[in-house]
């Protein structure tokens, strides 16, 4: 697999999480897209690793994975928050405040 | 043992957290834990001090953690400032969650630990810390906000606070990903020298990302749509921390960036690099931030749109590192401290004007404040005007060293832009002071009691010392700021 | 100059024409909603649904696969540092075991809370 055919998924991937985040209202949903867009970036970390050579591109995917983990937990906690009060998680629900 | 001591802030923290997490699992009941958790963090700032004082050049081994961990003199003051910071939320929180009835101890560990992360983030030389820093401090900020768990408001707050904080968060590193595709380089300084000599499609694009998404931590416009919310549904105290140290932080983080990793003249110039976006950047969040900020009803509100208006000024500061790097850094580092102390106390102020699960959010709440509780709103009128600008406080000093950075940098525009909108800003701190003062509540009107409590007394009392300090003999201070903004001879 | 930055633009456009494209061929692909009680009904294999569509989950089952996930993943940290185990020494040694302890602090943290016991 060439480095440009990677990057190119890597983009698509990133596009695609995007119009999830903006698309999509079920919180788990977006929860979904923003990890495809960090997912997105490790892909092109490790394309360019194997690329450049080194370890370092890996390091950067290991720790990335590890942080966005913890991430989705505190973001699936806050969506159990606004579940258990409205019996659901919808984003709309969470629109009281006026701008 | 030098590696140790030059460790030393980040370690005291660190342990600090770990202790204050065992003892809120083991002991029955958690007070104390707020006056654990200042402690620790003022020692911090007290080591960092001391590190400073000993001078961190005089310990070699402190450069064999580069590029991951950057102990310079930069990274010492921002130690110093963000355990000052959290020490001070702290405080707050120790007043505050028992008045309302929320006193659980884990808030003292959120702090500690996202404290830890910002002081990680401020001395990082490379993507990887620069993001685990990042992710530790954002975390904490997130659980804080959402710590009301009965209040909608809170939830509210955190969720879009963690939504548009974890996008954020995934364009940062997209950015990085792209700029080590470019250079070969995850370390601020491989990335600089590479993008000195050859300028690359893939290097823009990755610049253009890692800005957007540090401009979201840093609350500017556009980028500010989750700011006011978060700051309105958290707990004050979690308020306070986002305000103070998390902007720190995320500004620590922009000047390593731009001042490193951007640093070369042909990234500096007008024509063809980052400043005219920060002035922009600059132009929109001050302007915007100002007259939203008028409208609002809610002084609490009110304050958010102002910490947003003060990364307008801080920004403009950050333009001006285009001329002459140390000169306007230490503007922007002394901007950042005045603000802190600043913030803290204003957002104090608020806190101490209410009690027992009443909070004082209105305007209307405070009216009559300066006949019923004169010492409260003598202090909440020092910080007003440190954050209007007005003479002999912090805040002064703070907008004039910014300004003048931007005049000697030839930005005279943008300087002129930064004197109008200080005046428009003026206007909504001074109604504060007019409803204390000159106006009475109407009758039967319930009023917001001020609580009692020796922790808030203490963090107000402490932020009005550094407020007329910085304001009356501000030379020592800039003295400080202008050695740490004296990158890379640490 | 202007050629410099042209990349950029092309990216920027592309996003865009991507993300209009996704939203323009939603409409035209999966617009034509003409419901009925048979395409309404969740799916099961052809056989007939039973329950209601929401199912309530215990917050236990989703507290303790977070905890599992966020302990599990650590050990991805765990991994490199096995494989080069010898080269990496006493100094490794002594770092692994402090990362692990902070883990095994937080592990007291969570069973202390009571995060743990599944009979409450």
């Amino acid at each position: 697999m060439s480095l440009a055919s990677c990057l190119l998924l890597a983009a698509a991937l990133f596009c695609v999480g995007l119009y999830g985040l903006l698309a999509r209202r079920q919180i788990v949903a977006i929860l979904l897209s923003i990890e495809l867009m960090a997912n997105a970036a490790n892909l092109v970390f490790v394309a360019f690793g194997h690329y450049r050579g080194g370890a370092l591109g890996q390091v950067f995917a290991v720790f990335s994975i590890a942080l966005t983990v913890a991430e989705v937990a505190v973001g699936l906690a806050l969506a159990m928050l606004l579940y258990r009060r409205h019996g659901d998680s919808r984003v709309e629900l969470a629109s009281e405040m006026k701008r | 043992m030098n590696i140790a001591l030059a460790l030393s802030p980040l370690l005291v923290v660190a342990l600090g957290a770990l202790l204050l997490m065992l003892a809120e699992a083991f002991s029955p009941r958690q007070g104390g834990l707020a006056l654990g958790a200042a402690t620790v963090l003022f020692v911090g700032a007290a080591v960092a001090g001391g590190v400073w004082m000993y001078g961190i050049e005089r310990l070699p081994e402190a450069a064999s953690l580069a590029p991951w961990l950057l102990l310079d003199r930069f990274g010492l003051f921002f130690d110093m400032l963000l355990c000052l910071g959290g020490g001070l939320a702290a405080l707050l929180a120790g007043g505050y969650l028992v008045e309302h009835g929320i006193e659980r101890g884990e808030f003292y560990v959120l702090i500690l630990f996202a404290t830890l992360g910002a002081m990680i983030l401020a001395s990082s030389g490379d993507a990887v810390t620069l993001f685990l820093g990042l992710e530790t401090m954002s975390l904490g900020a997130y659980a804080m906000t959402a710590f009301r768990r009965a209040s909608p408001r809170a939830a509210e707050g955190a969720l879009k606070y963690f939504l548009l904080g974890s996008f954020a968060a995934a364009i940062l590193i997209y950015g990085f990903a792209l700029l080590y595709g470019a250079t070969g380089h995850t370390d601020l300084a491989g990335i600089g020298a590479t993008a000195a000599t050859a300028r690359t499609p893939l290097l823009v694009v990755g610049a253009v990302l890692v800005i957007v998404g540090v401009a979201f931590k840093v609350s500017a416009v556009p980028f500010h749509a989750w700011t006011p919310d978060a700051y309105e549904g958290a707990p004050t105290p979690a308020t306070t921390f986002m305000a103070v140290a998390v902007k720190a932080g995320a500004f620590a983080l922009l000047l390593r960036v731009l001042l490193i990793a951007l640093g070369d003249a042909s990234w500096t110039s007008w024509a063809a690099g980052w400043p005219p976006v920060v002035a922009t950047l600059a132009v929109l969040t001050m302007t915007v931030a100002n007259l939203i900020a008028g409208r609002q009803e809610s002084v609490k509100r009110m304050l958010a749109y102002s910490s947003i208006a003060h990364a307008g000024y801080a920004l403009v500061g950050v333009t001006a590192l285009m001329r002459d790097p140390t000169q306007a850094g230490a503007s922007v580092l002394f901007y950042l401290l005045s603000y802190t102390v600043s913030t803290a106390g204003a957002f104090g102020a608020l806190i101490l004007c209410g009690s027992h699960g009443r909070e004082a959010v209105s305007y209307e709440d405070l009216s009559g404040l300066g006949r019923r509780h004169p010492a409260a709103a003598l202090a909440f009128s020092l910080f007003l005007l440190s954050l209007a600008g007005i003479p002999p406080t912090a805040g002064f000093f703070g907008k004039w060293f910014v300004f003048k950075a931007a005049i000697d940098g030839g930005l005279y525009w943008l300087a002129i832009l930064g004197f109008v909108n200080s005046v428009i800003g003026a206007y909504y701190y001074l109604r504060v002071m007019v409803y204390m003062y000159m106006r009475e509540p109407a009758a039967g009107a319930p009023v917001a009691l001020p609580m009692r409590s020796g922790y808030v007394t203490a963090a107000l009392l402490v932020s009005a010392l550094f407020v007329l300090a910085l304001g009356l003999v501000p030379t020592r201070a800039i003295e400080v700021a202008v050695r740490a903004a004296t990158l890379g001879a640490g | 100059m202007i050629a410099t930055y042209a990349p950029l633009f092309m990216l920027l456009f592309f996003a865009a024409f991507l993300a209009s494209v996704f939203y323009v061929a939603a409409t035209f692909l999966g617009g034509q909603k003409k419901p009925n009680p048979g395409k309404q009904a969740p799916f099961e294999c052809g056989s007939e649904s039973s329950g209601g569509r929401h199912l309530k989950l215990s917050v236990k089952f989703y507290l303790t696969a977070i905890l599992f996930v966020v302990f599990d993943i650590e050990a991805v940290f765990v991994y490199p540092w096995a494989i080069h185990f010898r080269a990496l020494g006493w100094l490794g040694l002594a770092e692994m075991l402090g990362f692990l302890a902070v883990l095994v602090v937080a592990l007291v943290y969570v069973w202390r809370k009571g995060a743990l016991e599944w009979e409450t």
